[in-house]
């Protein structure tokens, strides 16, 4: 026994050394600790940071804008980085609280008027020329200055906005004898044109869906405005949830679902590829015959659609209802609070979107099959000449003109409310909740947080 | 006194990390649990308004700790109990085992963004594995993450397939674990179970007591599996409690809200885990 | 003699083996699918298998292969870069985190000073809190520390002590007998010397194990690395993966290439590593 610790220390001894090499090695990096030395192609400039979201064959397209626009000028330069949408937020958010925010950041999540009450990023106005300012009134898609606007300043210039419409293939119709120049007016008759299209097994079960008012979470927000309904009123300023349109589109959708079977539709879809960026769409293998869907599927459609044949149309409103009507996403660039160089950040805002030079911008949108934000960028040469080369695409720019057409409410609990939005419609879908109930909970909900949210603005005065 | 000024002297690179990096970053947070704070303006006292909106007028905030407290009960024992027998079947001595060995653990080593991408395809109610294998023997199987009653316990199975990583801690256990003592209690007659009953686990006893204490700590605080798969959904059967803070605090900009949310989530957290530790003595040996 | 016995006979073996395999097809199928994924069309993915057609091994085999997916994936990030930052991190991070631990350990598991286990529970209860709500206070004192931008963040409070290793390496520590140390001192031996030459190789399974979770951790960590550095040169592969993960959403061949190639290394290491935990200290143990 008394011999044994000396063995075993003599046994440990080699590997203690391996250890001790190592610890050395660790201290060595712990001293360097790596200072960051960025490598700069104009090192002269003022440097520009933009963060955004975009990965592969868009981040390369905002390469390419941004290389355009450092070529175009020579007091700014801008650095682009590119953040995986599922930290973006987090980090954002730190580096602007943290006081050391980036100049610009694109976004496309539902963050505006969170982010402009909480003081987050700043208005623009200040920014602009009065002459620039009345432009951007005067040229600008209504629904682009909406989802830019929060308490009457503009906090966000949209560089492509998301449109839905209808995505139909024609030899579908053929086959079910229905002609494409005869495409419903109505949801109702949309709705007896998918009856017609549906297939089913032996068993009953669906193996191709005609036509479902369904756009996962968005259903409901995107076919609410067309029964005259939606989550907010733009004349009063206030939101609209148990209204009595509202429930009729809810009612409208679930009845839709309920005649297909409920749980029928949660196996076919659940069978589906899905994915935004994904050349697997159901469309294209033809599981679907029409489908909702936005505007980029014209240019994954050129891609890999391999020649299937399919027109575009916009949803037709329900019997009475409102035509053009729905929900509008969007790619927009915002500066944080605190951004060093917010001249050259606008500069930039500018020179993307087009209220600089709508002729050079327009190619930027054609790159990325963006939706401009302004007629004049729509008009320009390179943009008429992308749309006859997709005609399909432009329904989706006809669309734009609608003041039907919404954006997420401006509240500054606009995630909170299109969580419970999303929930609202999931419950009714699954046949958990009627119509009725699924509206009253959304409504007791976001009143009780924008009751607590309303506490603490008078707290703080 | 030299005695203790050893002991501080080992624990002293903890003692610096948690003054420079920890006592700051707990103590703002307790602060502002008693604010409204929107992450950029000033924190604004509120007293107790959070908790008391916690407590009285946030049906999320009971839903999500109830989804919590189940997976904790559910899952945790059910980690160690796999994560055990594992280790136990692959400590034989045999042929191939580290073979094996490499195949239980590999589902620890993917990425989780990877993993959550199998188990969509695994779970997919119409070509998944899962349903495919039910159906050959005439099961209709649920819609798994899409059908609220089930997807719980789709991500309760997720979590077993990655009991791999628990079974290296219980490997590493066994190791320690003398030879002598199984040859003592051959020649007494023990049978393999028996053996298992009364050496192995007593021996193994000081390191289930850690993966139960840190199953416990990760179940209360389980997000990323939750947060990539279902987000919460549907119908809020997976809205994990640190799914519902990670939402206040980044998406709805509530960071005092859930600075609360965090201090409940970690005085439960511990009272948990000190009455693990009260049951130390009763059931961990230390081999003596 | 009875450590023959010890010794499975070959109808144990056979038992063993049995088991084994049937109990690692869970495990590996999804594995396979990965693999097999990786090698397909995005058409093949989603048109073989399923309920309808029953489960069928076929449909594992691409047909044809496409090894075009693993060349998309080398070459959608700067590979060399990457692996180079992830390589530094892993280790810097492994090195300094067990070391750090294992000497916090030690001092919690085998030395008495005032207070020591009222810290021990406060060492736990660092891991008691959400990150999320400690995240500004920590940035904050990272920017007025002017460790921004730098690896510093990463690698600092690692080497002071990681609260998980620290809890693992005790429990470890605590089983190695007294007896040891006690005949150590006797010899004259100081403190750090037991600890150095008698302790640490005794606990050499444990050692292994958090460095290999340490390993694993810092590989897959994206969110650390872009959290704090903002130039994309110091950035890791797993960004890069993450990248890859979000720009193939939904083109499942891609993304499963890109999982494989991220993963691989680490499931080599596992499996050279993993002699560690057999050539345990057991066998040399006689003591009792």
């Amino acid at each position: 026994m008394e011999t044994e610790p000396r063995s075993r220390i003599e046994c440990g001894r080699r590997w203690a050394g391996r250890l001790g090499v190592a610890t050395v090695v660790m201290a060595g990096l712990f001293l360097l600790a790596f200072p960051s030395r960025e490598i700069r192609k104009h090192p002269e400039r003022k440097p520009v940071r933009l963060w955004h979201m975009w990965t592969a064959k868009w981040k390369e397209d905002v390469d390419r804008i941004v290389a355009e626009f450092n070529a175009s000028q020579n007091t700014y330069e801008v650095i682009a980085l590119s953040v995986p949408e599922s930290a973006a937020d987090a980090k954002f958010l730190l580096a602007v609280a943290g006081g050391d925010p980036p100049d610009l950041m694109a976004q496309w999540n539902q963050v505006i008027p969170e982010w402009a009450e909480n003081g987050v990023i700043m208005p623009l106005d200040r920014l602009m020329t009065l002459e620039e300012r009345r432009a951007f009134d005067r040229d600008v898609y209504p629904v682009a200055r909406r989802m830019g606007a929060y308490r009457g300043k503009l906090y966000a210039i949209p560089v492509g906005l998301d449109v839905y419409a209808c995505y139909c293939r024609l030899d579908h119709l053929r086959e079910a004898g229905l002609d494409p120049d005869e495409f419903p007016q109505t949801l109702e008759g949309l709705m007896d044109w998918g009856e017609r299209l549906n297939r089913f097994d032996d068993s009953g079960r669906l193996t191709r869906l005609g036509f479902l008012p369904f756009i996962s979470q968005l259903t409901f927000p995107m076919f609410a405005p067309a029964f005259g309904g939606g989550f907010f009123d733009w004349e009063r300023g206030k939101l609209t949830i148990d209204t009595p349109e509202n429930l009729r589109a809810l009612r409208f959708l679930y009845e839709a679902r309920e005649k297909l079977g409920l749980r029928n539709v949660i196996r076919f879809y659940s069978g589906l590829a899905d994915g935004v960026g994904s050349a697997a769409w159901p469309f294209m293998s033809g599981q679907f015959s029409i489908c909702v869907d936005g505007q980029w599927r014209v240019g994954q459609l050129a891609k890999y659609g391999g020649g299937i044949e399919y027109m575009t149309a916009p949803i037709p409103p329900p019997e009475g209802g409102r035509r053009h009507a729905g929900w509008v996403g969007g790619n927009f660039l915002v500066i944080p609070t605190g951004a060093r160089h917010t001249e050259g950040a606008w500069a930039f805002m500018k020179f993307w979107s087009g209220l600089e030079n709508p002729e050079r911008a327009a190619r930027f949108y054609t790159w990325g099959g963006w939706l401009p934000l302004s007629r004049a960028v729509a008009d320009a040469p390179a943009y008429q000449q992308y749309l006859r080369e997709r005609p399909q695409f432009r329904t989706f720019l006809d669309l734009l003109p609608s003041e039907n057409l919404t954006p997420t409410p401006p509240v500054p609990y606009q995630t909170f409310l299109w969580d419970r939005v999303r929930e609202a419609y999931e419950s009714v879908s699954l046949g958990h909740l009627k119509p009725q109930e699924a509206i009253a909970r959304l409504k007791r909900d976001v009143s009780r947080e924008a009751g607590a949210r309303e506490q603490w603005t008078h707290h703080g005065q | 006194m030299r005695k203790h000024l050893v002991g501080y002297a080992f624990i002293s690179p903890w003692i610096v990390g948690f003054t420079v990096f920890t006592v700051f970053p707990f103590l703002a947070s307790i602060y502002l649990s008693f604010t409204h704070y929107n992450i950029l303006s000033a924190p604004q006292w509120t007293g107790l308004s959070n908790y008391e909106r916690l407590f009285y007028e946030d049906p999320l905030f009971w839903k999500s700790l109830w989804v919590t407290l189940k997976y904790t009960v559910v899952a945790v024992p059910l980690m160690v109990g796999v994560g055990v027998a594992l280790a136990m079947l692959l400590n034989a001595e045999i042929a191939g085992m580290s073979v094996y060995r490499t195949v239980f653990y590999i589902p620890s080593i993917v990425p989780l963004v990877a993993t959550s991408v199998v188990f969509v395809w695994i779970l997919n109610p119409q070509i998944g594995l899962v349903n495919t294998l039910l159906g050959t023997v005439g099961i209709v199987g649920p819609a798994w993450l899409q059908d609220p009653r089930w997807a719980f316990w789709a991500l309760v199975l997720m979590s077993l397939w990655t009991a791999g990583g628990s079974m290296i801690i219980y490997l590493a256990g066994l190791k320690n674990v003398p030879r002598s003592l199984y040859e003592a209690a051959l020649i007494d007659g023990a049978n393999a179970f028996q053996r298992a009953r009364h050496i192995t686990l007593p021996m193994l006893s000081p390191v289930i007591f850690f993966t139960l204490v840190m199953g416990v700590i990760g179940s209360f605080q389980y997000f990323t599996q939750a947060f990539i798969m279902t987000k919460g959904g549907p119908e809020n059967s997976t809205h994990f409690y640190a799914l519902y803070l990670f939402n206040r605090a980044w998406r709805y900009l509530d960071m005092g809200y859930a600075s609360a949310m965090a201090w409940v989530l970690f005085v439960m957290i511990m009272a948990l885990t000190l009455i693990i530790f009260g049951t130390h003595g009763r059931w961990v040996h230390y081999g003596d | 003699m009875a450590s023959s016995a010890l010794r499975p006979t070959r109808m144990q073996r056979l038992l063993l083996h049995a088991a084994l395999l049937v109990l690692g097809l869970p495990f590996v199928l999804p594995l396979l699918w990965m693999v097999s994924t990786s090698l397909k069309t995005n058409a093949q993915v989603f048109s073989t298998g399923g309920i309808e057609e029953g489960l069928s091994l076929a449909a594992l085999i691409p047909h044809p292969v496409r090894w075009q997916n693993y060349a998309d994936a080398w070459h959608s990030v700067p590979f060399a870069t990457y692996l180079k930052n992830s390589l530094l991190l892993c280790a810097a991070n492994v090195t300094g985190a067990i070391f750090s631990s294992a000497l916090v350990a030690y001092g919690f598991a085998r030395l008495r000073f005032w207070g020591r286990d009222a810290l021990f529970i406060l060492v736990i209860s660092t891991l008691a809190l959400p990150a999320q709500v400690t995240m500004i206070p920590v940035f904050a004192l990272f920017r007025f520390l002017g460790w921004y931008g730098t690896f510093r963040p990463l690698i600092v409070p690692l080497c002071l002590g990681n609260a998980f290793f620290i809890f693992l390496l005790r429990q470890f520590f605590r089983t190695i007998p007294e007896e040891l140390s006690e005949a150590g001192r006797i010899d004259g031996a100081s403190e750090w010397r037991i600890f150095w030459q008698l302790v640490l190789p005794l606990a050499k399974p444990a050692l292994a194990t958090c460095a290999l979770f340490q390993f694993i951790y810092t590989w897959n960590d994206f969110f650390g690395p872009l959290l704090y550095l903002n130039d994309p040169s110091l950035y890791t592969l797993a960004y890069g993966l993450e990248q890859f993960l979000s720009s193939y959403g939904g083109e499942w061949a891609q993304l499963m290439a890109g999982a494989c190639i991220f993963t691989a290394p680490v499931i080599v290491l596992f499996f050279l590593a993993q002699r560690t935990f057999i050539q345990g200290i057991a066998t040399t143990g006689g003591k009792m």
